[in-house]
């Protein structure tokens, strides 16, 4: 595995959802390279695909046809519960809902995917507090979501996302919910936690979000456009 | 090697999905108490089973104890076929003499006679003596039940009809409170009596009520002065030497005794003979109908119980959905989910169990005091629910972690 390869090869991926007896073809081919420590974009219209396509980017969902090259390896010969561990060790995820659990507090969310692995309770807390205070939450420790405003929240998940020092972390529309001063503080998050070396995925509907991004590519009608 | 680290691993998750299991119990409060009371009540009906059983045992115990192994209890009539207009009064003086004479092994023969419900006076105390026993000579040996003063009723007072009697403990308590009943005269039904004896306590309640409060006379007396029928008595106690050899000593009894009434070989017997195992029998059966009966109750609280469970943790696999989807998205594996629900269903039916159990025993006592059954507690008791308990959880748990655990990340995440 040279460090040249591109850690994630799309090739001619293909997804259709059965609605009864309605195929739905929302990717139609599509086949995308990205590299390591890359920060490319995802752009397209609403309901043009941009979410299936992170969930299979991101082992959520497997393709119905194409194939998928993770670090050079066809996920489709793996397992669900291997898949379950590599999201767990390679990847992040941002959702514009946040996704946060309502009954526990900030760091308990933030502590999330350790709790999957072998790293030591103290070990999981000392990193989510060191995260929370990245993101500017230190004096919001142990308060629940619901005490936390829309870009807060966002920040909370951003931290969780980042606990087991992923390589490539995946935003789908992660200012979709929040107000433009908000957005902005999320999307200098997001370039710093590029910075840090990490692959960057995000998905948007925004022409001048994406600009964030290195790369740009365009989602159209289940297919790649201009590339 | 890899084993060793992976199933430590393996272990630590499974311990923090239980943490993630209470903290998710405690944020559905009003979901979780239905179910511990669902369980709760199947739970306590189980206890009370398993109590009412137990004491169902102890009390054929006490009834065999006092019983004794090497009695037989020969009563008049035949319990078995009960064919109408049957004589009951077939035991007559003669045979016992016959008995006495010829049954090998037989070291004591006693006619038995009662009167129930004998007013009792004394010095102005009134007491209502649930039950008059006439016997031979000899009462305390025949039943193995000491005297605690006095003397036991001798050939002497059967033969002259002699007024006197021996006392239950409880009856000389009512009358006589701490000073000694021993010669002092009552009236029993306006004839008097003198008691030459007390009986020592026992404590156990037979079928119909406590055996303290009863009243010994010799037959005799009892026959005479109740105007009883002077040749025929209801039942007749017989003790053997050699226990072990019971059912011998039986067959030559009801042998004897088919001579002695002239029985033809396809009469059936006029009598019927009763035994520590015959009582045995009679009780285990009674024992299994209690099983039954309660067994279904409780089984039917229990599936109650479960369904209650089940019902409430589908509803909140649902609702969950995304949190679910989320914690997958995060790397959780399915067996973890499926873990972290299990876990929450047998964490809720343990809790039910612990309250099922207290509640059980309350009740439990609540029903004893009234009369209605004899319990005994035990650690059988515990287990029984313990056991049951967790069989609720996993049985019932079973379904809605099964559904969560093998929902895509995605269909769960969306789910909301
Ligand atoms: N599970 C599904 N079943 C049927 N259709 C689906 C499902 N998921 C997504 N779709 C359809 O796929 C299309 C693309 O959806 P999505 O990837 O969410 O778009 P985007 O994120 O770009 O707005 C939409 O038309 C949507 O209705
Ligand atoms: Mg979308």
């Amino acid at each position: 595995m040279s460090s040249s390869q591109p850690i994630i090869q799309l090739q001619d991926i293909e997804k259709t959802f059965l609605l009864g007896d309605l195929h739905i073809e929302v990717l139609k081919g599509v086949s995308i390279d990205i590299g390591r420590g890359e920060f490319v974009a995802l752009r397209g219209a609403s309901g043009s695909g941009k979410s299936t396509l992170m969930h299979i980017l991101g082992l959520l969902d497997r393709p119905s046809g194409g194939r998928y090259l993770l670090q050079g390896k066809n996920i489709a010969d793996l397992p669900d519960d291997r898949l379950s561990a590599l999201r767990n060790q390679l990847f992040g995820f941002i959702f514009q809902t946040f996704y946060l659990i309502p009954y526990i507090t900030a760091l308990e969310n933030v502590m999330l995917p350790g709790l999957y692995g072998a790293t030591p309770a103290r070990q999981l807390k000392r990193r989510a507090e060191e995260l929370l205070s990245q993101v500017g939450l230190a004096d919001r420790l142990h308060f629940r979501p619901g005490q936390l405003s829309g870009g807060q929240q966002q920040r909370v998940a951003m931290a969780r996302a980042l606990l087991n020092d992923p390589q490539v972390l995946l935003a789908d529309e992660p200012t979709g919910q929040l107000d433009s001063a908000t957005s902005a503080e999320i999307m200098a998050l997001l370039k710093s936690i590029h910075g840090q070396g990490r692959t960057v995925i995000l998905v948007t509907h925004d022409a001048a979000t994406a600009e964030f991004a290195e790369r740009e590519v365009l989602l159209h009608d289940g297919l790649v456009q201009n590339r | 090697m890899m084993a060793w680290s992976r199933i430590a691993e393996i272990w630590l998750i499974a311990w923090r999905c239980g943490g993630m299991a209470r903290r998710a119990l405690w944020a559905a409060k009003t979901r979780s108490l239905f179910v511990v009371a669902g369980v709760a009540l199947g739970i306590a009906s189980l206890t009370i089973i398993v109590a009412a059983v137990d004491g169902a045992e102890r009390k054929a115990n006490e009834m065999v104890a006092l019983f004794g192994p090497d009695a037989a209890l020969v009563l008049g009539g035949n319990i078995e076929s009960r064919a109408v207009g049957q004589r009951t009064l077939t035991l007559s003086y003669d045979d016992a003499a016959a008995l006495r004479r010829s049954l090998p092994g037989a070291y004591l023969v006693v006619p038995m006679r009662a009167q129930s419900n004998v007013q009792v006076r004394y010095a102005g105390h009134v007491t209502q003596v649930p039950l008059v026993v006439g016997t031979t000579a000899g009462y305390a040996r025949a039943w193995d039940w000491p005297l605690s003063e006095g003397r036991d009723l001798t050939e002497e007072d059967l033969t002259h009809s002699a007024r006197v009697g021996l006392i239950g403990d409880t009856i000389a308590q009512e009358l006589f409170g701490k000073q000694s009943p021993i010669g002092r005269t009552v009236l029993m039904d306006r004839f008097p009596v003198q008691i030459v004896g007390r009986l020592s306590y026992r404590g156990v309640t037979g079928g119909g009520g406590a055996v303290d409060d009863r009243i010994i006379m010799p037959i005799t007396t009892l026959t005479k002065r109740f105007h009883l029928d002077r040749k025929y008595f209801r039942a007749l106690r017989v003790k053997f030497h050699d226990p072990e050899y019971m059912s011998a000593h039986v067959e030559n009894l009801r042998s004897l005794l088919r001579h002695l009434h002239n029985l033809r070989p396809e009469e059936e017997d006029d009598f019927s003979i009763l035994t520590a195992d015959e009582i045995l029998k009679f009780l285990s059966t009674f024992k299994g109908g209690l099983i039954l009966f309660l067994g279904v109750t409780a089984l039917v609280a229990m599936v109650v119980g479960g369904f209650v469970l089940a019902n409430l943790f589908y509803l909140g696999v649902d609702e969950r959905r995304s949190e679910i989807g989320l914690k997958m998205a995060l790397g959780a594996p399915r067996w973890a989910i499926l873990v972290q629900i299990l876990l929450e269903a047998v964490g809720l039916t343990l809790i039910g169990a612990t309250f099922g159990m207290f509640l059980g025993m309350a009740m439990g006592q609540l029903l004893a005091r009234l009369g209605v059954l004899e319990i005994l507690f035990s650690w059988k008791v515990f287990g029984f629910a313990l056991f049951a308990s967790l069989a609720i959880g996993l049985v019932f748990g079973l379904k809605p972690a099964r559904r969560a655990a093998s929902m895509t990340p995605i269909e769960a995440l969306k789910g909301c």
